[in-house]
């Protein structure tokens, strides 16, 4: 019986350290990839994200206009 | 006057047993937690209803096909019979709902401060806590759990439905009626689980950190990471592959943005299917001489516990990171590493309302909620490759 608990022991060192030892790697691996990334594709990004704004913008805008006809038809 | 007696014979009313009754009275119980408690209900619903449907004496829902010698077919099986064989003997099921939650999952809180995924790491500590917890209660002979049964039940701590389902369906498939109900319960109950232990393990001071907001996560590395870990598991845990190989398959659908039909199909019309079909599957596997037994109750209150100890170790990493790092990390979202997306980032959301009404967690607790996923992931392929 102490036997099966022994190997629980061995079972929850060897998992928690798998998850940890993977886990890592995986933090490692993805920051160099965020940086590498950013560093050799880091210009084109913020272009994307200077048209959306505008668009968001004008979404609201077209927004408010429609609300303000609607309110103008349909009064109070 | 004899053709009555055959039919009366035959009634469900003459064959019902009292285990029977009792599980359709347990299948009762989870409609009712399903319909008036919406615990869980996409789920609790089919599970409670399968119950039912496979304890009616006579109808034969599990029945399995019965071959004459010569190979040809007398007796189809029951409906319940070829699902569960079909869906979930083969692992078929929950990795297609794993392919789902990739579809929906987002790793943009994750990889704007990946060091949330040590959080993911230690809240597995639940799991396999748990498993000494299930083979200790059998080293003092109250119940009789080997340790694939353990390692099965521990995965409940893992807070993933279809991680648990896999697992048990590989590992321990007699528990796994009880297992799938334990996890889905105390998932749909993770806001009244965690927020004391939170609290316990936390000061007032703590719980108002309040955590530099998050950078913005370009498309490329959100289209990039999955591969990333796909590749990685591939190498060093080929066992996690099956599961995490879905749901990178998933995400990349919807990242990289061009296949929005199939990345649409995965996370709503496929999800909703294989949900019906697990979900009454899952309740077949609910059958007295499998359920009425004292393992039940033991997995119930070891499923509980690992939950526990997952939010408390998921804390414990998150002050610990404190101490080391400069940037500041709030101790509560240490509790949302157990994964139950998004349930257990909103509770603490939640509680750190309570304590900072400007303190908005939500974002940053998705980030160890998501790595809870990977995290119970890799803790079940390791139980595969160590048990399988």
């Amino acid at each position: 019986m102490s036997e099966l608990l022994t190997e629980g022991f061995s079972l929850l060192i060897m998992g928690m350290g798998t998850v940890f030892v993977f886990l890592t790697v995986l933090v490692i691996g993805t920051t160099l990839m965020s940086r590498v990334i950013n560093r050799f594709f880091g210009q084109p990004e913020p272009e994307p994200r200077g048209k959306r704004r505008p668009a968001a913008a004008e979404d609201l805008s077209e927004l408010a206009a429609v609300a303000a006809a609607v309110k103008a038809v349909h009064g109070h | 006057m004899d053709k009555l007696t055959v039919l009366l014979g035959q009634s469900g009313l003459a064959n019902l047993g009292i285990g029977q009754l009792t599980m359709i009275i347990i299948g009762l119980v989870l409609l009712y937690l399903a319909i008036n408690k919406r615990f869980e209900p996409l789920l609790l619903l089919p599970i409670g209803f399968g119950a039912i449907l496979v304890n009616i004496p006579g109808a034969g829902m599990y029945a399995e096909p019965i071959y004459a010698a010569d190979g040809h077919l007398e007796a189809a099986g029951g409906l319940l019979y070829y699902v569960y064989s079909v869906g979930i003997e083969s692992g078929v099921f929950p990795l297609l709902i794993f392919m789902g939650v990739g579809a929906m999952t987002d790793f943009g809180p994750m990889l704007a401060n990946p060091k949330t995924l040590f959080l993911g790491a230690a809240a597995q500590f639940g799991i396999f806590g748990t498993i000494i917890g299930a083979v200790w209660m059998s080293s003092m002979g109250w119940m009789d759990f080997s340790l694939a049964d353990a390692a099965a039940i521990g995965i409940i701590g893992g807070a993933d439905g279809p991680t648990s389902i896999f697992v048990a369906s590989q590992l321990a498939p007699d528990l796994l009626g009880a297992i799938a109900v334990a996890a889905y319960s105390y998932m749909a109950l993770v806001p009244l689980i965690q927020p004391p232990i939170m609290r316990a393990l936390t000061t007032k001071a703590e719980r108002k950190i309040t955590m530099t907001q998050l950078r913005v996560v370009s498309k490329r590395e959100k289209i990039v990471f999955p591969l990333m870990v796909l590749v990685l598991v591939a190498m060093f845990l080929p066992s996690a592959a099956p599961l995490l190989g879905m749901f990178c398959f998933g995400n990349l659908m919807k990242e990289s943005g061009v296949v929005e039909r199939l990345s649409d199909t995965a996370q709503n019309a496929l999800m909703n299917i294989v949900t019906i079909f697990l979900g009454l599957a899952v309740g077949s596997k609910l059958s007295a001489d499998a359920f009425l037994n004292v393992e039940t109750l033991g997995i119930l209150v070891l499923g509980l516990a690992a939950f526990c100890v997952g939010t408390a170790t998921g804390v414990l990493m998150a002050k610990l990171m404190n101490l080391m790092s400069k940037t500041p990390i709030n101790p509560l979202i240490g509790s949302a590493g157990v994964s139950a997306v998004p349930m257990a980032a909103r509770v603490s959301n939640k509680v750190g309302l309570e304590n900072n009404n400007q303190n908005f967690l939500l974002m940053h607790a998705m980030g160890p909620n998501v790595a809870g996923v990977i995290g119970s992931a890799v803790a079940a392929g390791v139980l595969l490759s160590y048990l399988g």
